[in-house]
């Protein structure tokens, strides 16, 4: 320890020599701020883009926008088809603490991709919405959107909670949960086949094969996926109509599991 | 009168609501307009017709609120545009907290209680439209009319050519003055005065001739010709010498018909020597007999042009130059809406910028027009400046465009058409030399790598070579790929029936041989035209009516300019025009090829995808079998904005 010191003196004189005495502390003081200020930004950052948002995805008309409306304030609006997204802080209801942002992310084709890219880093649970009544007739567009949304780079990496919401289970034609699996899994299957067989994309872009979903050799199964994968069935309408309320408990206890 | 009158937000909550007379639910047409309007970049004008409604709506960036009315198609009500103004401003005063809360829980939350103040505006407005009374028609006191005098009205027939004729006779008699003192001036180069011919020329006056002779001699030698001069000449000529017609044929001389100078043709020593200036006849007297010259580059015009053009533009930066300083600090600090003017110059550049990299030009003002409809009175975040976001406004608006609207997986399809037991039928279409069979070469080399096989319908019976062509294709995908490798079955086979026989009946007979040999696809050739070409529109149209095709591919290079615009609008056209169905089969997507010769001049594949809405299924880069690409939209409008 002496030695130590007995090492440094010589430089501290030297140092001491070099500048006026109150320079060296003004010095190292403006040294600590900055440290300090960098440490406590690099905290304040970490905390804010933790991934606390969970996404509606889905196609046109499946119902996002309405489900969003019912969720945070329980009333019916009527909508439109949405141009940009909304976000709002919703509260889980059993669980006072914890909070999640519910963002609602318009459908269309020409949108849905680039939101997706905005959003998807700081998702930490995804709900895809599903028209149950017009599946049958939509059941590859679905698909190819899931498909999408599977093999992104950031959602395999992080492997946010995925919920298929089968909604507008009011009306009486609607699919079961169990037939939507069910053919989703058949349709995926086909898809990982002439998705990797397309032509390549222009720039040789650096995704050169997209992706392989599930296991190869086997079906495609949702379970072979790495995040977790849940089917509910929902009506965000409600069967008595717009008065009453929306039948979602499965979404609810979801969305406090995930939160 | 109104159909009805919503307001939502750009979210797709509806926040207010007003159902006119006998008006169906609004959510159908609304739709509608936000799909094919804003959605696709055409917002440059405010109104949209669907079925029996017209639209028309605002935006309200700086709150994302949109306003939309519609009413009867067959009314013109003009109190619209102002109704709509109006609630614009009254809905955003009066709910103004509402919006400043936290996003979308106030809109949410909100009642939005905006009925007694709509129907006082809707009162207003329409009141407003009647009150204008009937212009009343002016009586004959307040007319100009009534302020003439009587003798300047009353025209005699005699005066007024006589006057014309004096006004001719002085200016005759002015150039010949002027012609006069250049004469002197020139009297340098030799005697000019031509021999006046005394003996054919009896019709022609003696002034005449020296004049005419005044004038040849003149025009020979100056650069600027006196034009005017010819003028008086014929009338001059009209007015004095009525030449006696000599209809006899057996009379006519053909001395007398012989008009021409005998000084100028024949006789070589009264051909004046001086006329014949060798400098100026051979130009440079310096330059090597025999040579030929390359075509000289003229840069120092063209830079002299640009300094012209750059000085009127450096006077109006300098004026703004203080008020600039202060806006940009402001625009940087504080929170700036956007307003047409900061845009406009920003969007100027932005357009040529599209139109340097070959984006149509209607194309390019339309979608800079709707880029500034959806920035109005939006309000920029901190640190960004006007130029940032209109640049990233457009690049999501590119991007938007260049997505496609419906699902592009072609063999996702034809597998769907596998276990139907049907073949896929692909047709292509274009004008002339734009690609289609070397294509289709490529694709049907991709079809084949993906285990299905190809049937290859020869439909151009037009072009020489043609089905030579796609039989020397043909063979060498065979070649690559035997029947060995896919269990015994040929991969490809071309259907041909020679040259001059109907396209569309080889069509039909090559899908129907395809169902019974159980081939996957038929690609079908058909021959290039002209969009204008009615005829060969009519048959591509018959084509493609009959055989009703899976898929209608148009084929376009991306060396097309402006062009593009007109081809595809006339083919679709075509197509609509001769079909007999409901829905007509329009073009169902687009190959764009000769990719590999642009190297970021890439507007034609906005070009197309605007006008069509329909989208780029496949990229030719090259003329191998391997050069067949899909679109990557980032990819093409980054390359777009790259300065």
């Amino acid at each position: 320890m002496a030695g130590m010191a007995g090492r440094l003196e010589p430089h501290l004189q030297a140092l001491r020599r070099e500048l006026p005495g109150p320079a060296v502390l003004s010095v190292l003081l403006a040294l600590l701020v900055v440290a300090v200020t960098i440490l406590i930004w690099r905290a304040v950052q970490g905390r804010r883009s933790s991934r606390r948002a969970v996404l509606l995805l889905g196609l046109c008309d499946a119902g996002k926008t309405l489900l969003f409306a019912r969720l945070l304030t329980g009333k019916y609006r009527d909508t439109q088809t949405s141009i940009t997204d909304s976000s709002a802080v919703y509260r889980v209801s059993s669980d006072k603490s914890t909070n999640v942002t519910l963002i609602d992310l318009p459908g269309h084709e020409s949108l849905r991709l680039q939101f997706l890219e905005r959003f998807k880093a700081a998702a930490r649970a995804i709900v895809f919405v599903v028209d149950s009544v017009a599946f049958q007739r939509e059941v590859k567009d679905v698909a190819e959107f899931l498909y999408q949304v599977l093999v992104d780079g950031t959602v395999l990496k992080n492997a946010p909670a995925l919920l298929i919401a089968c909604n507008k289970q009011d009306v009486t034609m609607a699919k079961s949960a169990k037939l939507i699996q069910q053919q989703l899994e058949k349709e995926l299957n086909t898809l990982r086949v002439t998705r990797s067989a397309a032509p390549t994309s222009l720039d040789g872009s650096a995704t050169g094969v997209p992706a392989q979903l599930g296991k190869k050799g086997k079906d495609f199964d949702f379970s072979q996926l790495p995040m977790k994968v849940e089917f509910v069935e929902c009506s965000a309408r409600g069967s008595k109509g717009e008065e009453g309320d929306a039948d979602f408990e499965g979404l609810e206890k979801w969305l406090a599991k995930v939160a | 009168m109104l159909d009805f009158f919503t307001i939502f937000s750009k979210g797709g909550l509806v926040l207010w609501c007003f159902q006119g007379v006998r008006g169906p639910a609004a959510t159908a047409p609304v739709n509608a307009l936000i799909r094919s309007v804003l959605l696709q970049e055409r917002g440059g004008n405010n109104s949209f017709t669907h079925e029996a409604l017209t639209l028309k709506y605002k935006l309200d960036n700086q709150f994302e609120l949109v306003f939309v009315v519609g009413f009867q198609k067959i009314l013109t009500l003009t109190y619209v545009d102002k109704l709509i103004d109006d609630v614009h401003k009254e809905f955003r005063d009066k709910y103004r907290n509402e919006f400043q809360q936290k996003g979308a829980l106030g809109l949410l939350n909100g009642t939005f209680d905006f009925k007694d103040d709509f129907m006082r505006l809707l009162r207003d407005a329409e009141e407003s439209s009647k009150v204008r009374a009937p212009t009343v028609m002016k009586t004959f006191e307040q007319s100009l009319k009534s302020q003439k005098t009587v003798k300047c009205m009353i025209e005699t027939r005699g005066e007024k050519p006589k006057e014309k004729v004096k006004t001719k006779k002085n200016k005759g008699s002015k150039k010949e003055g002027a012609e006069a003192v250049t004469a002197s001036g020139k009297a340098s180069v030799g005697e000019k005065q031509q021999p006046s011919p005394a003996g054919d020329r009896e019709e022609l006056t003696k002034d005449e001739i020296l004049q005419k002779n005044r004038e040849e001699f003149f025009r020979r030698h100056m650069k600027a010709g006196e034009k005017s001069s010819k003028s008086p000449k014929p009338e001059v000529q009209k007015e004095k010498g009525k030449k006696p017609r000599v209809w006899d044929l057996g009379n006519s001389n053909a001395k007398v018909l012989d008009y021409s100078n005998p000084a100028t043709n024949g006789s070589a020593e009264a051909c004046p020597a001086e006329e014949f200036d060798p400098d100026r006849a051979l130009g440079d007297r310096n330059r090597e007999p025999g040579r030929l010259y390359d075509l000289e580059y003229e840069s120092e015009d063209e830079a002299e042009e640009e300094k012209v053009l750059q000085n009127p533009s450096k006077p109006s930066v300098k004026k703004g130059g203080l008020g600039g300083m202060f806006g940009m600090l402001k625009g940087l600090v504080g929170s700036k809406s956007l307003t047409r003017e900061d845009m406009d110059p920003v969007l100027e550049k932005m357009k040529d910028h599209l139109i340097a990299k070959n984006v149509a030009a209607e194309i390019a003002v339309q979608l800079c027009e709707s880029v500034a409809k959806k920035l109005e009175g939006k309000v920029m975040g901190t640190f960004t400046t006007v130029t940032s976001t209109v640049k990233q406004a457009l690049q999501e608006a590119l991007v938007q465009i260049l997505q496609p609207q419906r699902r592009v997986d072609v063999l996702r399809d034809v597998m769907d058409a596998q276990r139907h037991r049907r073949p896929y039928v692909v047709t292509f279409c274009g004008v002339n030399g734009v690609g289609k069979s070397t294509n289709l070469a490529k694709i049907s080399f991709w079809l084949i790598e993906n285990g299905f096989s190809v049937l290859i319908a020869a439909c151009d019976t037009f072009r020489a070579g043609a089905v030579e062509q796609l039989r020397t294709h043909t063979r060498r995908l065979n070649a690559l790929h035997p029947p060995e490798s896919h269990g015994g079955r040929t991969m490809v086979q071309l259907y041909e029936k020679g040259y001059g026989k109907d396209a569309a009946g080889i069509a039909m007979e090559a899908i129907s041989y395809a169902r019974n040999q159980g081939f996957d696809v038929v690609l079908v050739d058909t021959a290039g035209r002209m969009q204008d070409n009615a005829p060969l529109m009519t048959a591509l149209a018959k084509l493609i009516a009959v055989n009703a095709p899976d898929l209608v591919l148009f084929v376009g290079e991306a060396l097309v300019g402006n062009e593009a615009v007109d081809q595809l609008v006339k083919f679709n056209k075509a197509l609509a025009d001769h079909s007999m169905a409901q829905t007509p089969r329009l073009i169902d997507g687009i190959v764009l090829t000769k990719f590999d010769t642009i190297d970021d001049k890439v507007g034609a594949a906005i070009s197309m995808t605007y006008i069509t809405s329909k989208p780029i299924v496949f990229v030719g880069t090259g003329q191998t079998y391997c050069d067949l690409r899909s679109l990557n939209a980032k990819a093409v409008v980054a390359a777009l904005m790259k300065a």
